[in-house]
Order: C-alpha cells, then structure tokens, then sequence
C-alpha cells in the first residue's frame, strides 16, 4: 500500500499529538480490571467492588479533588490470561498510574508480579487469598496492597467461635483452588485448636443439588456447617427436604442480598459469617443509602461494595496527593495515607511498610443474620 | 445407606433424567428427519427458563407463562431451522463439508447466551416453584422427603415422553415425520409436506426443550451458561439409545441420570465426571448406541 | 509446451515468503513501539499453531473436533508440571508437552474411528469437557482455578530479553508448523486427506489406509494444539484451568473459519482477526458472545470460503487460470501409451466366486453364485436391475462380507482383508456413481491412484527447495489423461466436466493405480455408441496388458462385443453363463429380460 508523504506526515504528527495529550495537563488514568462476566459467584463480586469504586470516584469528584482522574475498567472475565493481558495493556498502552482488581485470587497473583515489576501500585480487591500482599512485602519497595476480606482473618474467627460453641463441625466447600485451600487452612486451623471435623463434604463449582452432601453431614450429626463452596445458598436448600437444620458458618459471601433473598429470611437466621462492615453505623448507613438511589436494584452486596469504595477513595486520595501521573510517588502516598474516613472497618491509616492490608485481623469480626439484617455477632 | 436415603437419590436421578430424556429426544427428532440437531438444545431449554422467570415475577397466571414459553421457544425453533439449517442445504459448498450445520447451531447458541445476559444479567437467579408459594413444599415417600417440585417433574415427563410416542407412532403426522425420516423423495412422492415437515421437527424439538426449561428451572439455580452441560449431557443421552429408537433414550436417560446422582452421594467432587467416562465408554464399544443395529456406512 | 508445464506445477514454487517471515520474525521486536506489542505477538504466534492444527483436522480430512482446548490443556499442563516440579530447560517442557498432547490425540483419533460425523463431534466436546473438569478439581495436580505460578520462564541474554525469547521460539515454530502445513496441502498427503474427507470408501478403494491418517491426522492436529498450551503457560509463567473451557475451543474453530476453512493461509488471517476482535471488544465485553456466534453464522452462510476467499477473489487470483492449450498438447504419442499403461503388472491373475451369498434383513440379494474368471479376460455381469451385481462387485472388492462363500484372488481368499489392502494388492474398481474428489483438480483425482515410490523425506526437501514435486508421478498421470483424450481438462475440477468426461475421469483414476484386476461399475452408462466403442478398445488394450476385467453394464452392444465371457444374474440367482453368443440365443436370459410373454 502506498502512502503518500501528505499522509504520512499527518499520520506523525497525530501519534505524536496524541503522545503528548496524555501526559499534559494534571489528568491521571486510573485502571481497573475486575470479574464482570463468567461465573455468578465471580461476578456477584466483581460488579459490587466496581460499584463502590465508581461512588467513590463521584463522591471525590463531588468534594473538588483538584487532580483529574480517569477510571478505565475492563473485564478480565474471570480468566487469568485475560487479566495478565489486560494489566500490560493498561500498563503500556494506557498508561496507568494505579491498577485496582480483581476477583479470582488466582487472577491477581498471575498479574501481580507484572505489575511489581513495571512499578505500578496495584490495589487487589475483592479477592481474599490470604498470600496476596505477604507475598510482595518483602520487595523494596512493594507495589502489591489489597483492601479487601483476608480469608485468614475470617476462618480463624469463625473457627475460634465455632469450636468454643459446638462440638461436632462438619465443612462443605467446593473443589475448586478457593474451595480447597480453604478446607485446608480450616483442617489445620482445627487441627491446632484440637479438634476434628465431623465430615467434609465436596462438591463441584458448577453442581447444581448439594442434597447428596446434605444428607451424608446429617448423617454425621454435624451441629455447625462451615459453608465455604462458592454457590453460597446452595447448602440451604436441601435441608427441608431431609429435615436438618444446623447452624452455618462460612465466608462473607454469606452476606450478600441474593441469598437472602433465595433462602428466605426464616431458613437464613443464625448464619454465621465473616465481616468487615457494620451495617448501623451512621457511615455505613450513609453510603448504603447513597449506593441504593445510585444502582438501585443492582446494588445487592453491601459489605463488597464498601470495601471497594474504600479502596476507591484511598487511591484516589494518593493520586490526589501527588498531583499527577507518577506511579512510584503514588506508590508511597499510598503506604502513607492517613485520615481515611472509612465505611467498612478499614482504620484511618491503613498501610505501613510492612502491612499493605486494609483490613487486620483485629478488623475483621462476625456478623449474623438476625430478622433479615446483618448485625454484629456477640 | 439408609433406605430413605436411596430414595432421595434415585428420585433427584429420575427428575433429572426426566430433564435430559425431554431435551434428547428433540435431538433425537431433528437427527432422524434431516440428521441434524442443534448444538445450542440445551441454551434453548436455558432461554426457556428465563422465559418463566420473566413471565413468573412479572405475575402472569401460570397457563399464561407456560403458553408464553412455548411459543417463544416454538418461534425460535422455527427460525433457527431457516437461519443456520435451511441456507446451508441449499449451499452444500464443499469447502464446510457436511457439518457446518454444527458450527452454526453452536453460533446461535453463543448469541443466545448473551442476550440473556443482558437482559439478566450474569448472576444466578431462582425461578419461582411451579405449584408450590415457598421452597418447602415436602411430600413424604418411604419415608424420604421429596420436594413436590420433582415428583411433577418426573410425572410431567413421563407423561409427555408418552404422548411423544402417540404422536410418532400413531398420528398421522407422525407417520409422516417417519416416511421423511426413511425417505425424503419417496415420502415426497406419497404427498407428504417434506418442507413442513423438516421445519416443523425443529419446532417440535423447540417445545421439548421448552418443557424441559419450565421443569428444570425450579429446581436448580439458572443462569445464561447452564446450556452447554445439558447440550452434551442430552447428546451423550440420545447417543446411548443410538439416534434411532425412543425406548434406548428413555432408558438411557433414566440410567444417566440415577447413576450421576449416585455417583455424586459416592463422590461428591468428581461425581459427575464418571457418568460422561462410563457413557464415552458405551458409545465406543457400541458406536450405534445400546438399542440400534448398526448402519454400514456404504453408498 | 506450456500445458504440460503448469500441470506439472513448474511456475515459480517459491519460497522466499518463507525467508521474508523468518527475517520478519527475528526483526519485530526490534520495530514495535513497546513491549505490549510483543506480548500480542507471542499470543498470535501460539494461537496460529493451534488453529493450523485444527486447520488441517477439520479443513483438509473433514473430522469435526469440538474438543481443541483439552490438548491445549494437555500440552499447558505437561509443559508447566515438568519445568516447575522436575526443573527440566523449557524447550524441552516443551516438546514433552506437545507429545503428551499428541498421545491424547492419538488416543482420541483411535476412538473417533468408531465415531463419525455428528458423534465424534459430541465425543470430542464431552472430551474436551472432561478434560475442563479434571483441570478444574484435580487441584492437586493442577492448582485448579488459583493455578499454578511462577512456572519458568525464557530467560533473555544480552539485548535480547525473556519474552523476546519467547516470540522467537513461537514464531520459529510457527513458521515450521506453517511449512509443514502447506507441504501437506499441496502434496500427496494433502489429496489423500481431502479423499478421506470426501468418501472413505473411494479413499480405501485407492488404497489408503484410512484409520491411519486419521489417526494420525488427529494425533498432529492434537500435538499442534499441544504445542500452543505449551508456549501460553510460560508466556505469563501462570496457568489456571479456567483457560480451558470450550470457549477456548470455539475461538479456535471461529479462527479457522474465519480464515477460510481448509485454505492455506486461512488459519494466519483467521487467527489475526479473531485477535483483532478480542482486542477490540475488550471495552464492549458486554456483546462479546454475540459477536463471536454472529461471525460463525455470517461466515458459514455468506462467506464459506472465508477471508482468505475473499482475499483471492479481491486480489483476482483465480487459482485454475489455466493457460491456452496448444494442440499439440493434445497428440498422443506411442511413448504416452507405454507410460500410460506402465504401471500395469504383467502377471495376471483370477478372481473366483466360490458359492457366495448375501442378504440384507431377510432378503437374499446374491444366493449361492460361483463365478470363475480366468487371469486376462474380460467377463461381463448383466442382469435386470436388483439382481445383485453392484453387491458382488461390492463383495469383491471388500466392501460387504459375504455370508456364505469365499472370494478368490488367484488362490488367495480374501476373507478378511480390508478395501484397502485389497487395493494395495492390485485390485481396483471404478464406483457406478462416480466418486470423484470435487475438491481437488482433475489431475490431482488421477494421481490419487497413482502410488508413490518415493521417500516422503526427500519429497519434503525438495518441495522445500522450490523445486516441482512428483515429476514422474505427474507425467504418468497426464499421459493417462491423454491417452483418453482428456488432457486439457488436467486443471479444472471435476465438478466443471460434463457426465462423459467425468466418467473417463473415473476410469483414468483406476488405471493410474495399476490393476492387476479391475472392477467396472457400469462404465459407459450414459454414454453415446461413439464414447462407448472408444471405451471398448481402452479396454481391449487393457485385456492385452493382462488385466483381468470384470464388468457390470446394461448396455449390451458393449457387453458382447468386448467381453469373453458372460454372467447373467437374476434374483440373485447365476442363470446363465457362457460367451456372448451362447447368451444371447439362451431362452432364460431373454426371459429373465423381456419376461415369458404369459403375464401379460
């Protein structure tokens, strides 16, 4: 094909226009790659962090956050070649000056060490994985935070009440690398508290009856159900049928709207499950009230929801601080932060050099449903 | 294994099988008449589905929801035979060779996928029980408790699965599907409809899959991407009664289904890969199927 | 002469596009614009592989595979579980990850024998779900969803870095995949497979092996696949078994489509653009799914032959331009007829019926017949229609076993041998409905009899050094052509030849393949006295060579003025044998015929 010079002239001239555009004016790009598509348990998460992100995003504007920030969102879904893909793309193509995300644990750590290396801070949420900040912390400087559950925190709480509380557990969780790397921390995490479980059930991701698995902890008497298979409501619905009603126990996905509303307010009472915001807050109120007239019905998954407008605020009050595109200066207003006025339990000062996590363990605390409301276990 | 126990498991096995035996044998129609079927079957018994939810929590009566669903699922049956099967009986380009009618089925079914998506959205939804108000509506048998939903389900089909062999065997419009199915240019000849008839079995299989989407959908959590299990599952269905005979279906749906949900009691995390090894298995030992003769592949 | 030349395929073979890709490949990293780019590149590079896998499977031996990403996964995982628990080098994670994905696809070859059609295409798509399962939940193995990290990676030396490393490894194997690949099209391997996709039993009767290519067209087509899993898990260091869904194989198969199904540079374009698209909807993820089954139905319905269709007919390379064919072209000399009629054996031999029978549900098609044909004679088999002719050419040549009887070949029984080894041993026949390969040229049918005496490896080499393949075996085939009179048809396809011509297309396929005996099936139904008489003498200076003929025909001027002998069937019942003449004047034959003259 032959161009000719006239072309080709523009064409220069309009790279390198572009070329010039994004970096002027104090304009920071902002990336985020979450789980929007594919499985529901995935994107149950994924489409609530975002909505917490995106709030956050309008409450700064709202509040005269003097940088400009650009949020750029793509959708990894839920599968890791994607999100490698789409970190380098909005490394080298969009030029990011921070990357928030994503859901799959598995996910964040095949993107993770890309991100350290290219010297982007990287702000990993929803995900739970315990490993996921340990991992990088030692890195001088480390790039990776997350402001999201730990999955540690909340087994070690759940499993501190549980064994106080009944004598014979059993655990039903999904054989996926989430599923099964939960049941084995919470093997061992018993295991060192002296105790051992009832029955351990598995079932696949995508299965669509727990009645077998039901049936065989009834067998086995089992008085507390740790429930850590990702399809969370779906342990409930065998139990009438068979005639068991045992407590339940499981991760923070036991909180959402949907399974309420699918396993009805009276079979869903006395669930256990871990927690990071306390609904009767007046904060908390506030943005529950502010999330509900922004997505409406689509707002179904209050505690993600915070967690993602925490993490939202706090990068974009560090991108605020520095004023313009410059990672590495990010990078450390980020570990520095103070005065954030959280929603979930995320404290004012969230990061040190050595902790890039938002929540602690001593954040991280049970909740129970109690007449269709999730309030504080005691 | 407690007694009651067993019975909870066979039922669960027959109520899916039931599922599996509807949509195989709108495989097994189309397979017969034109030796085609369609790829996306199960995302159509998955678009039915989401019909009656729609229909359901929009509080139409429950005759009206199921006419709705069969009639969409009707229209689509109908469109699908003049979109991806009829243009390409016209081609034969040799390039594609005799199955591209797989690939354009299977776009279909990607299309469809999506559409509910955005309509839906992604999440899991549950659909609304058909005879009951709540979940919680338990019928005692042998002492095991059984959700009414499924004991419907299992009636349901079998009351259909009757009624589709009335129909082949002892209508006359199921005389004719048969005469087009032995020989299209003789039935042709003995006035026989060919067009209608090649068009109308699409239909049919439409309406299976659509009774399968108003069974199913109480029963578990639907979302857009349940179709392809089913696709495969009601393949490998129709695959052990070999294409050719309703009886090898229906037994081998019954099997299919009670031995996965054995195999999942026994084994929960893989459960449900041992009935599709052991169904590879008989379809390589008999290549027509259990209950066909084997057809010598001669010109 | 210019015929003969662009028959034999000595216009410019080159291969300095080869040469232009290698330097291509090795400059790249060098022209783009940041590292983003290579990264893109390494996908492209990896992706093509399998899609030329699946290229070949689907477009050239028309076996439908639905299961793509489970040797994907198999090459993905051998490779990462080797390098990262045994800490073997990467290429040779590699290889080993790519021949675990062959034996998978050998494996599942072996069962698609028994599966055809429709069948292997449910098989291969439960397959490749088993294969997503196992992945999923084996998490011991696999890691399943989390994965397994921090598997090994190329390591960069001097300028060049890690994943320059990589896209020169991918690319490298790209570019091999991709020669191999077009060797095959274009060459004896190539026609076989597109036989073998058209009828089987044409396939066999020119005595290929059909359950080995297949197999072992699956079993590359697998390792292909193999090999781009392999190159994807050390792109990121990271595999997750969420990578192996059937989403993975529809792409694969919309790329192949795309492309042009069964073309040579389709599964190049195809893959460019399927990557195209993913890139592009990255933003509009909303209608990806939509997107991807609206192009399989556009491309299918509106554009089978793809992009690279489009391509040829928008650049107006109309690939059977054939050039103006002087007459001479058209003279046949003595030489012709020697080459033609070389791969004749000379030593003849019998075929002998031996109280043979067949029925089929009940009904007795060929009831207790002997036949015995003495070696070089040419005997005719008539009959009213369903009398059972087309079944004892079929038994003979091994398509129907007999239920009672043997089949002798000289003294040989032939029970239990396939189509395909009878055809090895100098049995052919010509098929009363034609089967002709429509999708190869007229020359192409001819040398698909034509059996090769040369090594594949020196083939390869030459082909690869541009020089014209199959010299010998071209102009063996074109005299045959010749010698009847169809020449200037050597590069069209035989769906362009009228009813005659493709008949003699028929008969110069059988010839080529040197028969010791030969099986007509009604070989000049449909032709006028004229053709007819000129078919005669063909066969008359075949019976000179020593072939023995046997021959089933309606038209009886032909019969009894070329054969020696003749076998008149009736019901399935031999009613009457002898020469021509004592045929013609026996009482039972014209009644079998006209009837008695009573019914009426």
């Amino acid at each position: 094909m032959k161009i000719g010079i006239g072309k080709f002239g523009a064409i220069i001239a309009c790279t390198v226009g572009l070329a010039l555009s994004s970096t002027s004016n104090a304009q920071v790009k902002v990336g985020v790659i979450q789980g929007l598509s594919g499985p529901p348990a995935i994107v149950d998460f994924g489409e609530s962090y975002l909505q917490g992100v995106k709030l956050a995003l309008k409450d700064y504007q709202a509040s005269g956050g003097k940088t400009k920030i650009e949020l750029i969102v793509y959708d990894d879904e839920a599968n890791p070649q994607r999100a490698v893909s789409l970190a380098q793309r909005l490394i080298q193509n969009d030029k990011v000056a921070a990357i928030i995300g994503t859901v799959s644990s598995g996910n964040v750590m095949a993107m993770a060490p890309i991100i350290q290396k290219a010297g982007v801070p990287l702000m990993a949420g929803p995900s739970i994985a315990t490993g996921i900040t340990k991992k990088f912390i030692n890195e001088n400087p480390s790039y990776i935070f997350r402001c999201s559950m730990v999955e540690q925190f909340q087994i070690d709480q759940m499993l501190d009440w549980g064994v106080k509380n009944f004598k014979r557990i059993g655990l039903v969780h999904s054989t996926t690398g989430y599923g099964n790397f939960a049941a084995k921390e919470i093997i061992e995490g018993l295991k060192t508290r002296g105790v051992t479980l009832v029955a351990i059930e598995a079932a696949a991701p995508g299965v669509n009856d727990l009645t077998p698995q039901m049936i065989k902890l009834k067998d086995a008497d089992a008085q507390l159900v740790l429930n850590f298979h990702e399809s969370f409501e779906l342990p409930f619905r065998p139990m009438p049928r068979i005639g068991y009603k045992p407590v339940v126990a499981g991760n923070w996905g036991l909180s959402s709207q949907k399974v309420i509303e699918i396993v009805g307010k009276e079979a869903i009472e006395g669930t256990v499950m871990g927690q990071a915001l306390d609904i009767t807050t007046p904060k908390a109120q506030a943005f529950d009230a502010k999330a509900k007239k922004e997505f409406g019905s689509a707002y179904r998954w209050p505690v993600v929801a915070a967690l993602g407008y925490d993490a939202g605020q706090i990068v974009f009050a560090a991108v605020d601080k520095v004023g313009k595109s410059d990672p590495a200066a990010i990078r450390n207003a980020l570990e520095n932060i103070d005065g954030i006025q959280a929603v979930s339990a995320t404290p004012a000062k969230p990061f040190s050099s050595t902790d890039h996590e938002c929540l602690d363990k001593e954040h991280v605390f049970l909740g129970v449903w109690k007449n269709g409301v999730i309030t504080r276990l005691n | 294994m407690t007694v009651a126990n067993l019975v909870q498991i066979i039922s669960s096995g027959l109520a899916m099988g039931s599922i599996y035996i509807l949509v195989a044998l709108g495989l097994y129609i189309t397979h017969l008449t034109v030796h085609k079927v369609n790829f996306g079957q199960g995302d159509f018994l998955m678009v039915a589905t989401f019909v009656m939810l729609a229909t359901r929590s929009a509080g139409l009566p429950l005759l009206a929801c199921v006419v709705v669903t069969l009639v969409i699922l009707a229209l689509m049956g109908w469109l699908l035979d003049l979109i991806a099967i009829q243009p390409l009986e016209r081609k034969k380009s040799l390039k594609i060779g005799a199955f591209s009618w797989i690939l354009t089925t299977a776009g279909i079914a990607l299309i469809l996928q999506n559409v509910i998506e955005l309509g839906f959205g992604k999440t899991a939804h549950y659909s609304p029980p058909l005879f009951s108000t709540g979940r919680d509506h338990i019928v005692q048998v042998f002492g095991a408790g059984l959700f009414f939903e499924e004991i419907l389900v299992i009636l349901a089909a079998a009351i259909i699965v009757l009624g589709f062999y009335l129909f082949m065997f002892r209508t006359r419009w199921g005389r004719s599907i048969q005469a087009v199915a032995f020989n299209p240019e003789t039935a042709k000849l003995l006035g026989v409809n060919t067009s209608l008839v090649k068009t109308g079995v699409f239909v049919i299989a439409s309406m299976l899959a659509a009774v399968g989407g108003i069974l199913l959908g109480p029963l578990i959590a639907i979302n857009p991407h349940i179709g392809l299990v089913l696709t495969i599952k009601a393949l490998i269905v129709a695959a052990i009664g070999g294409f050719a005979n309703p009886v090898g279906i229906l037994v081998g749906g019954i099997l299919f289904g009670v031995f996965e949900a054995l195999s999942n009691y026994f084994d929960s995390s893989f459960g449900d890969l041992y009935p599709l090894l052991a169904a590879l298995i008989i379809v390589a030992v008999w290549p027509s199927g259990l209950f066909s003769e084997r057809q010598a592949d001669v010109r | 002469m210019s015929g003969e030349k662009s028959s034999l395929g000595s216009q410019k073979n080159n291969k300095f596009k080869y040469i232009f890709a290698l330097i291509f490949i090795l400059v790249f990293p060098w022209l783009t614009v940041n590292e983003f780019f290579i990264f893109v590149a390494q996908t492209f590079c990896y992706t093509a592989i399998a899609v030329i896998g699946l290229n070949l499977l689907l477009g050239l031996s028309g076996q439908m595979s639905l299961g793509q990403a489970g040797f994907y996964a198999l090459g993905a995982y051998g490779s990462a579980l080797t390098s990262l628990h045994f800490g073997w080098p990467l290429i040779l994670s590699i290889i080993f990850g790519t021949l675990v994905a062959a034996v998978g696809g050998l494996v599942v070859g072996t069962y698609a024998l028994r599966t055809r059609g429709l069948y292997l295409a449910m098989t291969t798509l439960a397959f490749g779900y088993v294969i997503d399962i196992l992945a999923q939940r084996w998490v011991d193995l696999t890691g399943g969803t989390m994965g397994l990290i921090g598997i090994s990676q190329f390591e960069g030396f001097g300028p060049i870095s890690g994943a320059v490393m990589l896209l020169y490894v991918a690319g490298l194997s790209l570019l091999c995949a991709q020669v191999i690949s077009d060797y095959i099209n274009e060459t004896r391997i190539g026609r076989g497979l597109r036989a073998i996709r058209e009828s089987e039993v044409f396939a066999a009767s020119v005595g290929i092996q059909t359950q080995v290519w297949k197999t072992l067209i699956f079993g590359f087509s697998a390792a292909l696949a193999g090999l781009g899993g392999a190159l994807f898990v050390h792109q990121s260091g990271y595999v997750g078994s969420d990578a192996f869904t059937v989403r993975l194989s529809i792409a694969l198969l919309i790329a192949v489509v795309i492309g042009g199904l069964g073309s040579r540079s389709g599964p190049i374009i195809g893959t460019l653009i399927l990557l195209g698209i993913v890139e592009l909807i990255a933003g509009v993820h909303k209608y990806g799914l939509i997107i991807y089954g609206s192009i399989l139905l556009v491309v299918l319905l509106a554009f089978p032959k793809g992009a690279s269709g489009i391509l040829e007919s928008a650049l107006g390379l109309i690939r059977r331009k054939e050039p103006l064919v002087p007459d001479s072209f058209l003279d046949i000399t003595s030489e012709d007829i020697e080459l033609a009629l070389s791969g004749l054996e000379q030593h003849s031999t019998s075929i002998t019926l031996q109280q043979v029978s067949k029925s089929y549900s009940g009904v007795k098609a060929v009831d207790k017949i002997s036949i015995d044909i003495k070696k070089g004679q040419v005997h005719g088999l008539i009959g009213p229609n369903g009398a059972g002719k087309s079944t004892v050419i079929n038994m003979i040549a091994g398509i129907y076993v007999p239920d009672n009887g043997r089949v002798l070949i000289g003294d040989k029984d032939m029970s239990g041998l396939g189509v395909a080894k009878r055809a090895q041993s100098g049995l052919v026949r010509t098929f009363q409905n034609l089967q002709l390969i429509e999708g190869v040229s007229v020359l192409d049918n001819v040398l698909l009899g034509v059996q090769s005496k040369r090594g594949e490896f020196k083939c390869f080499a030459n082909w690869l050094m541009g020089q014209p393949t199959e010299i010998p075996e071209k102009k063996r085939a074109l005299s045959i052509l010749r010698f009847l009179k169809i020449a200037h048809l050597a590069n069209r396809l035989p769906s362009e030849l009228p009813y005659g011509h493709r008949k003699l297309l028929e008969l110069a396929r059988a010839i080529a393949q040197g028969p010791r005996i030969l099986l007509l099936d009604e070989p000049v139904a449909g032709m006028n006295s004229q053709e007819a008489k000129e078919i005669a003498s063909v066969i008359t200076r075949l019976r000179e060579r020593g072939v023995t003929i046997l021959l089933v025909e309606h038209n009886m001027e032909f019969v009894m003025s070329v054969c020696d002998q003749i076998s008149v069937l009736n019901f399935g019942q031999l009613i009457a044998q002898g020469t021509p003449t004592v045929i013609q004047s026996n009482p039972d034959v014209i009644a079998a015929y006209f009837g008695t003259g009573k019914e009426a």
